[in-house]
């Protein structure tokens, strides 16, 4: 191609997202499709998907992925002349053909080598879906252009001027109104108005008529300067260009406009270069580029798409530190603003709460900048029931509701392990085989539910099946035999399904290769807890399990609470805290030399006093009186932290440590405090599981009832 | 001044990669003045209220298809000599013979080279 190099990459580039978004419509109009939408329009929308794709994969060269979505598109033209139904087979048929195109798509980007005999194998489902792989000729013909077809086909050498659309130019009278006001350079360069009227005149029937409004008194007429204005109507045969080529010669010199008024093809005319362009000279043109500088348009009307600006992630992301830093900004002035004694209703106390208001606001803004609707994440995640359901032979529906709710770009990229690994598991352990689900009189297949919602500052995010349930007996059987409960404890329904997240704890008889890979429900809690979220099931007998998870919309800012530990001041995650305390002598109990619990909620938390292990003091000798806080970790673990005092809750900016420091045991991150401080973010998972021995005690750990809001 | 300089053409195609395709064309034949619509629909939107001289488009587009355009183009007073190129890699006889009967001007098959899309063009509206 003549086109220069960047803006064709430029293109390939765009063309590999539309790609993506294609192949999301895709993949939704054939779920739709499984959701009994079997109409035409939807059929189509599917059809052009993956007709797109073939098309753009053309123009670049991309053969392996023209010849498979090819292919792909065959079946679906029979699906669309309606030789072949879109049964359940045929729909499964065709979504393993779209994942399939998906990871063609993904390797053509990367210049990856194609998978061969996947693509054979997808091909032979799909030809014994139509039954004659024989492609039509027309398809044949895709791929080998003939280029007489476009002459043989349609005769359009003809150049246009005769074209249909352009009906007979001679024997029709044409009305046109013409208006006519020389420039001072018009008589300059030797032209006179009179004879091109003349000529005008030769063309057919006109009348003329003269405005004389411009014309000075005589004392002050300037006699090689123009004055006059003529208003012409001519009645002809001529056509549009014609008329034009009388005054060919005055372009640029004069106000010129050509209208045809009346009778068959109206082509309206140009006239003064600031006009829109008009038809006069659409198919003319090349043989009579006369009025050429006066039709030259304004900039061409910008193509109407969603107006979308796609910037660099590394921009966003400076937006956002600074923004950080004028959250700081501001809390560090209305700090010193109180302290400086102004009464609150002075003008600078309300400046700065309008200010604080703004801050907040521009915030919320650029995080929202940040955000992605979670449709992408789901779009994966049907894959992934496609591919679990295929592989344990069970009849999984997926159904997706909010999906069009939006999330930090991070945390949905952080989130597709977790909700993979809840989606294998409710379909390998919450659904039942088909024949037990008949019998319990449920439909054959299995519906999985993935819902996204907004609610009060946090998105939830719920995988639910409508399986059999959590087998309680069974999980607090197992817990017993593992040890990590007492065989006469007694659990709440809820104390038994917060068993699950316990490390190593699997209830399958066999470990499966789909969801028991060695990890369990303690990973996916310890990955949502690291995005600052909980998890936490409902589960009823028969009926299904529901996993919610609870994040917050941004990773850039925290819920902190506020405390001090030997004149340190620190910030620990509140969604970490279930409980705070002040300790009374028979809460502590001794355990060994050093090692103390705290007898609370049914159990005993490991007694951590903050000072002495972050080295700030020597361990103090009595507790009694102390502030700890109940902490429930990512891992289920759990332990008392000592504190001196709690000074406040508030959102801190979290400020990432530079990688020039070595990773402090303890330490997540830092922010700035309104009073200009800097504050250590505490990671309380590092001296918690290192402190002593966890004990296996019960808790209901992510429960949100200790937690402040 | 030459045609292509003069000449405005509008795209018309659903995907926007065939869109920037066929405007990298068209400005590697000199022709800048191109605007573009991802429908039929849009495309008369826009149209009506700047006309150009020639619309490319896209054959099987969502709203309304190339042929649908053609039409409301050829009822439309403002716009029915308007030059009318169809895109399409069904370049079957029936769609064909329709945009025919339609008044299209020319047609040019997918996927094709820019040299052929010169040939096209400059067999509707003459030497560029």
């Amino acid at each position: 191609m003549p086109a220069p190099h960047d803006p064709m990459a430029e293109i390939k580039a765009s063309f590999f997202h539309e790609c993506e978004e294609l192949l999301d419509v895709l993949q939704d109009g054939l779920m739709a499709m499984q959701n009994g939408e079997e109409d035409s329009e939807t059929i189509n929308v599917i059809f052009r998907a993956v007709h797109s794709i073939k098309g753009g994969a053309g123009a670049f060269g991309l053969d392996g992925l023209v010849r498979f979505s090819h292919r792909f598109e065959t079946v679906l033209d029979a699906l669309r002349a309606g030789t072949l139904a879109p049964s359940a087979d045929v729909l499964r048929t065709l979504l393993s053909a779209t994942d399939h195109l998906a990871d063609i798509v993904e390797l053509s980007r990367d210049d990856a080598p194609l998978p061969e005999t996947d693509t054979l194998a997808i091909c032979d489902a799909i030809d014994q879906l139509i039954g004659d792989p024989a492609p039509k000729t027309t398809h044949q013909s895709d791929i080998d252009f003939e280029p007489e077809k476009i002459t043989l086909n349609l005769d359009p050498s003809d150049p246009p001027k005769d074209q249909a659309h352009v009906p007979d130019t001679t024997s029709k009278i044409r009305h046109f109104r013409i208006t006519f006001q020389p420039f001072a350079e018009l008589f300059e360069t030797g032209n006179e108005p009179a004879v091109l009227l003349r000529h005008l005149h030769a063309l057919g029937h006109a009348s003329t008529s003269c405005d004389l409004s411009d014309l000075p008194p005589f004392e002050k007429l300037v006699p090689d300067i123009p004055h006059l204005r003529w208003d012409i109507t001519l009645e002809t045969q001529a056509d549009l260009a014609e008329v034009q080529s009388v005054f060919e010669f005055v372009e640029g010199l004069c106000h010129l406009n050509i209208e045809l008024e009346s009778v068959s093809s109206a082509d309206p005319t140009p006239a003064h270069q600031s006009e829109p362009p008009q038809y006069r000279n659409d198919t003319a043109a090349p043989s009579r580029p006369t009025t050429g500088r006066q039709v030259k348009p304004g900039r061409p009307t910008p193509p109407v798409q969603k107006p979308v600006v796609r910037v660099e992630l590394d921009r966003v992301e400076r937006l956002v530190n600074l923004v950080g830093e004028l959250v700081i900004n501001q809390a560090m002035l209305s700090q010193s603003l109180d302290q400086s004694g102004l009464s609150p209703h002075s003008d600078a106390m309300h400046g700065v709460e309008e200010f604080q208001r703004l801050t907040r606001d521009i915030q919320d803004s650029v995080m929202m900048i940040r955000a992605q609707p979670v449709k992408a994440l789901f779009q994966r995640m049907s894959r992934i029931v496609r591919e679990a359901s295929g592989a344990l032979g069970k009849d999984v529906r997926l159904r997706m509701l909010g999906e069009c709710c939006e999330v930090d770009k991070t945390v949905i990229e952080r989130l597709a392990d977790p909700l993979t690994h809840l989606i294998r598991n409710a379909i390998d352990h919450g659904l039942e085989d088909p024949a037990t689900r008949c019998a319990a009189g449920k439909p054959a297949q299995g519906t999985i539910t993935l819902s996204a919602a907004h609610r009060s500052g946090r998105v939830h995010i719920e995988v639910g099946d409508d399986g059999a349930g959590i087998d309680r007996p069974r999980v607090r059987q197992r817990a017993i035999e593992k040890q990590v409960i007492a065989a006469d404890a007694v659990l709440s329904d809820s104390d038994i399904d917060a068993l699950l997240f316990l490390p190593g704890f699997s209830t399958a008889p066999a470990v499966s290769d789909l969801s028991g890979r060695g990890v369990g429900m303690d990973v996916v809690r310890t990955e949502i807890q690291a995005l600052g979220g909980r998890v936490s099931i409902q589960s009823a007998p028969g009926r299904g399990t529901t996993f919610s998870i609870s994040l917050p919309l941004t990773l850039a800012v925290l819920d902190g609470m506020v405390i001090s530990v030997a004149d340190e001041t620190l910030v620990l995650p509140i969604s970490l805290v279930i409980e705070t305390l002040t300790l009374t002598a028979p809460d502590v109990s001794l355990l060994r030399p050093g090692c103390h619990v705290v007898r609370a909620r049914d159990g005993f938390f490991p007694l951590i006093d903050l000072g002495h292990h972050l080295g700030y003091r020597p361990l103090i000798e009595t507790f009694e009186g102390g502030i700890v806080l109940l902490v429930a970790l990512a891992d289920g673990t759990s332990a008392a932290l000592l504190i001196d005092d709690i000074v406040d809750q508030r959102q801190v900016v979290i400020k990432g440590l530079d990688d020039r420091f070595f990773r402090a045991p303890g330490i997540a991150a830092a922010t700035i405090l309104g009073d200009g401080h800097i504050a250590l973010i505490l990671d309380p998972s590092d001296f918690v599981s290192g402190a002593f021995d966890t004990p296996r005690v019960p808790h209901t750990a992510p429960a949100p009832q200790g937690e402040p809001a | 001044m030459s045609l292509r300089d003069q000449l405005q053409i509008m795209v018309v195609d659903d995907m926007s990669t065939s869109r920037g395709l066929l405007t990298q064309a068209l400005d590697s034949f000199g022709i800048r003045n191109v605007s573009s619509a991802e429908n039929g629909k849009a495309a008369l939107a826009l149209l009506a209220k700047k006309p150009v001289h020639l619309v490319i488009s896209d054959y099987n587009m969502p709203e309304m298809d190339g042929l649908h355009l053609l039409q409301h183009l050829r009822s439309g007073e403002k716009t029915k000599g308007v030059g009318f190129i169809l895109i399409t890699s069904q370049a079957e006889q029936k769609i064909i013979d329709h945009g025919k009967k339609l008044g299209m001007n020319n047609f040019i098959k997918k996927p094709f080279e820019v040299t052929q899309l010169k040939i096209c063009i400059e067999a509707v509206v003459g030497r560029l």
